[in-house]
């Protein structure tokens, strides 16, 4: 239980650190430049499509396994955009200290869902799933759109939001299922 | 004799009137709504219609979804990408969902 509760709050970890690590950039470097904002976006979507990658290999469960689908098509469509976005804007994402934190986090969940097992698996992944979500919907909303200054970057990830919500409400859906 | 032979042309004519009536007649109109799949929900999420209707549901987010009858799987899309759409002929009141995202519902009535 005691486990659970580190694994996680790692995504909470990461929000916070985007919250704290943007508020010392903006007092040092006014936020955010749009080319930061872009590689964190790519970066949490990437993320995500990692560790749906190691439910494949880990879970025979079928609604985790449509789940871990569900998050690698729709994250790459969303990387897709993106690059189309910032191809058309000609911004080129540049990689901070945001981005390389959210990997080196990303490492250790990753290290963390490959040493789970069978059902022990399913929950710590859909559990992370719902934490990681909740964590990125956060830091979206109240970081990378108040930093954005273009106008179509920061309408690109208003448009992600209802997605990202969408994939937590699947994920505490799930997450029931599995407690039952 | 006569009478009857003229009441018979008389029943018969007015047959003929009423079919040719019937025939002239508009066949109930086939309405064409559409479902709108925006920010990851379906609008209208409830929408009232008659059997024989026809509902397009287009797909207007970056990512991709369907439309399934959620009861028995009766019916269902491919999946739709941005832009791409689906037409429904309805044949009954159901309850429908995304089945790439449990989570996003709908509902047809047949009034």
């Amino acid at each position: 239980m005691k486990k659970n509760v580190i694994q996680l709050s790692r995504p909470l970890v990461v929000a916070s650190f985007l919250l704290l690590g943007v508020t010392g950039n903006a007092q040092q470097n006014k936020g955010l430049t749009d080319p930061e904002v872009a590689s964190v976006a790519v970066t949490a979507n990437q993320i995500d499509i990692e560790f749906a990658k190691i439910a494949f290999q880990h879970s025979r469960n079928p609604e985790v396994l449509n789940f871990a689908k569900t998050m690698t098509n729709d994250h790459n469509a969303v990387i897709n955009q993106a690059v189309a976005l910032v191809t058309k804007l000609k911004v080129t994402p540049q990689t901070n200290s945001l981005t390389r934190q959210l990997l080196a986090d990303a490492e250790k969940t990753k290290k963390k869902l490959q040493s789970a097992k069978g059902a022990g698996f399913d929950k710590v992944y859909i559990g992370n799933e719902v934490a990681y979500h909740r964590s990125v919907i956060s830091a979206i909303e109240t970081v990378l759109i108040p930093q954005a200054e273009n106008a179509e970057l920061k309408s690109f990830l208003q448009a992600v939001v209802p997605a990202l919500k969408t994939h937590l409400s699947h994920a505490e859906m799930v997450e029931k299922m599995l407690n039952k | 004799m006569k009478q009857l032979a003229y009441s018979s042309g008389v029943v018969t004519g007015i047959i003929l009137l009423l079919l040719m009536w019937t025939a002239c007649q508009p066949a109930p109109r086939v309405r064409e709504l559409t479902v709108e799949i925006a920010q990851m929900q379906f609008v209208p999420a409830d929408i009232t219609v008659h059997k024989g209707d026809k509902i397009r549901f287009v797909n207007h987010d970056m990512v991709a979804h369907d439309i399934t009858e959620e009861t028995s799987k009766k019916w269902s899309s491919s999946p739709l990408q941005l832009g791409q759409s689906w037409t429904l002929e309805v044949t009954g009141s159901a309850n429908y969902y995304c089945s790439i995202h449990e989570v996003m519902k709908g509902k047809i009535r047949v009034e």
